[in-house]
């Protein structure tokens, strides 16, 4: 799992690449939503263009910086999902959890509103 | 030039790792057969996700454990066979449990499983571990998937 860092309109954009599926590697994204939270970067975008696929591990760590980012007052929320990613998202209701976006700018308006309740 | 196969078996450690290996062996397989892309890759999701609770749970990431996978594809449906070397764990409670709380890191694989097979079964042998066997009709012509149902 590779995670590239930028930022995007005020908010900050995760690239992840590669099978989110938990283990040494994906621990790495656990430590980087607690290094931007720390650092009071608390709107986060989560890019799955290349994320091929995920499983409940993986699915256990995106709620973990989601819980992260909203106990400190912000949000994380998702763009390019694939279908099999989506499907997942669908079956275990997560899809309820985390907005989705199509693309990462539609993302990143959505966090400078700050529309969620 | 042989026919298509219609069975594989990996032997894999218990390292998520090697999670990429089970759905690339998969795939090539299911394809082999002229099985529909969506219907591959559900069921590859739950064959993964079966490995994932047989490394994490069953085998709890020991290196001197092996997780054993054994896929059988026919016309009519496939059989996915997942056997850790754990001790087993009420899977009975995860079967008909509520489903977990949004917020809660854990608690999904079952459920994961469940909806992108036709059964799920479990059974403990003795000194061998769990096995997970997943069944589903076989879809060679873009069949439903759990994701087109909103």
């Amino acid at each position: 799992m590779k995670i590239n860092q930028r930022e995007l309109q005020g908010t900050v954009v995760l690239d992840l690449q590669g099978k989110l599926t938990g283990g040494p590697e994906a621990e790495q994204i656990r430590a980087t939503f607690k290094e931007l939270v720390n650092d009071g970067k608390k709107h986060i975008i989560v890019n799955l263009r290349k994320v091929d696929w995920i499983n409940s591990t993986g699915l256990g760590i995106l709620i973990s910086g989601y819980t992260s980012v909203r106990k400190a007052g912000g949000d994380l929320v998702l763009c390019n999902v694939g279908d099999r990613i989506d499907s997942i998202l669908y079956v275990t209701k997560l899809n309820l959890l985390f907005h989705a976006f199509e693309s990462e700018s539609d993302a990143a308006e959505y966090l400078k509103k700050g529309t969620r309740e | 030039m042989s026919g298509p196969h219609n069975a594989l078996e990996l032997i894999i450690p218990s390292d998520f790792k090697y999670l990429g290996a089970v759905d690339a062996a998969f795939q090539d397989l299911a394809r082999e057969f002229s099985c529909a892309q969506r219907w591959i890759d559900d069921f590859s999701t739950a064959l993964v996700e079966a490995c994932t609770n047989a490394i994490e749970h069953g085998n709890k990431y020991s290196k001197d454990k092996r997780v054993r996978i054994v896929v059988e594809l026919t016309d009519n449906r496939i059989i996915g066979r997942i056997q850790d070397e754990g001790a087993g764990f009420d899977f009975k409670k995860f079967l008909s449990g509520p489903p977990p709380d949004p917020l809660s890191e854990r608690g999904r694989g079952i459920m994961i499983m469940k909806a992108f097979t036709d059964e799920v079964r479990f059974s403990i042998d003795a000194g061998r571990g769990l096995c997970v066997e997943l069944t589903k009709a076989c879809g060679k012509t873009g069949s439903g998937s759990p994701g087109d149902g909103e």
